[in-house]
């Protein structure tokens, strides 16, 4: 089995993959800022808000799954569905950010 | 469960929560530019120096790609059995090729190795660009914006977090979720490193999450091990690489082997030969 795995590695041209990296963090990141922004403006709280961020985690990833990598992941990136679901690194922060933000804006003050 | 609607008034939102957000997004800008001038470009170091340390890696390419291989077999077998040939003499050490009878080189101690020396320096200059900015705006926070209410969190936290983010308002009764400037500020540390990701690129100088994870301290296990310092087992280390490039020998196999068929095969012309081709 190893064997295959290296042989499919060795396919992979780094470069790209880097470039598709870097593409996938930012369309991870502004879906986490969108995320953050709808959960606040709706005016959603505890565990509606998070319930919000990973829908929208997940439907960015079906997107990118069926429309970019048109169900062959392990085309264009190291690992397969692994990253793609991953929703960033601090992409949660990210949207805890914008929530609490237009929380604020919209519902706290006037 | 109590929901506590408090007024607040706008202009808090207006010369609270802005400009604290827009201080921390222009100090990590100051903090990225800062460390790319303080931070000196890598040392010229001499051929064989450099020679040695990536003598290794190039034998581990040759011996990653050689099941699906790139190379023609005359290419790869030419610089395989180069590299073999250098690593058993010793052609890529340091100091030339090692004498049978010399006693071998103690192994450099990374806090007298002035290669590792600039190493340690270097991470402490960033620590200090990091670590500085970040004390001085949480001291002119404290000092500003302290003793009111700034903003109503979207969800609810313990009881034990109260004393942190409420800092400066004695009232005991009051809901976590009413925090104080203090909390603002921790929710931009951690929420602006992802803008800083985007605007700044991935190795950005203004990444907090790069101050918590490392310390001056934290390479120094590295270093011991890395092909910088010691000498002798470099040596070793080839003659390893060598037994493996001998073994990867044996398991080379050209991508290009047989094309002709293959495409033939691909296109219908001939009957494929009884094995499967893997077409990705």
């Amino acid at each position: 089995m190893s064997t295959e795995e290296s042989e499919a590695l060795q396919l992979l041209y780094p470069p790209h993959i880097q470039h598709n990296t870097n593409s996938l963090h930012t369309v991870k990141f502004l879906s986490a800022l969108f995320s953050g922004a709808a959960a606040g403006i709706l005016g959603l709280e505890n565990f509606s808000g998070f319930a919000l961020f990973l829908a929208s985690t997940l439907l960015t990833t079906s997107g990118i799954w069926l429309v970019k990598c048109k169900g062959r992941p392990q085309k264009y990136l190291h690992g397969g569905l692994g990253p793609l679901l991953n929703p960033g690194q601090d992409n949660l922060f990210s949207f805890v950010l914008v929530w609490t933000l237009f929380y604020a804006l919209v519902h706290v003050y006037d | 469960m109590s929901t506590q609607n408090l007024y607040l008034d706008p202009q808090i939102r207006n010369w609270v929560l802005f400009p604290i957000t827009l201080v921390m997004i222009l100090v990590g800008l100051l903090r990225h530019y800062a460390t790319l001038l303080l931070t000196s470009p890598p040392k010229k170091q001499p051929l064989n120096v450099i020679r040695e340390q990536r003598g290794v890696l190039r034998a581990q390419i040759l011996r990653q790609s050689s099941k699906q291989s790139p190379l023609p077999p005359s290419y790869y077998h030419t610089i395989s059995s180069s590299l073999v040939e250098a690593f058993h003499n010793g052609d890529y050490l340091k100091d030339g090729p090692r004498d049978a009878n010399a006693p071998p080189p103690p192994p450099a101690n990374p806090l007298t190795d002035p290669a590792a020396m600039d190493g340690m320096m270097e991470n402490m200059k960033k620590q200090m660009v990091m670590n500085i900015p970040q004390m001085i705006i949480m001291g002119w926070i404290n000092f500003f914006f302290s003793g009111f209410l700034v903003i109503k969190l979207p969800f609810p936290l313990t009881n034990g977090f109260k004393e942190m983010l409420q800092r400066g308002i004695q009232t005991p009764n009051l809901d976590v979720r009413w925090v104080s400037s203090l909390s603002w500020y921790f929710l931009n540390l951690f929420g602006l490193n992802g803008l800083f990701r985007l605007i700044l690129g991935n190795d950005n100088g203004a990444d907090s999450t790069n101050d918590l994870a490392s310390s001056p301290f934290a390479n120094l296990g590295n270093q011991a091990s890395a092909p910088l310092a010691p000498g002798q087992d470099m040596h070793k280390i080839f003659l390893q690489e060598k037994d493996s490039l001998e073994l990867a020998e044996t398991t080379y196999k050209w991508v290009g082997d047989s094309i002709e068929d293959r495409i033939l095969a691909k296109w219908g012309k001939i009957q494929s030969p009884s094995r499967k081709e893997k077409v990705l």
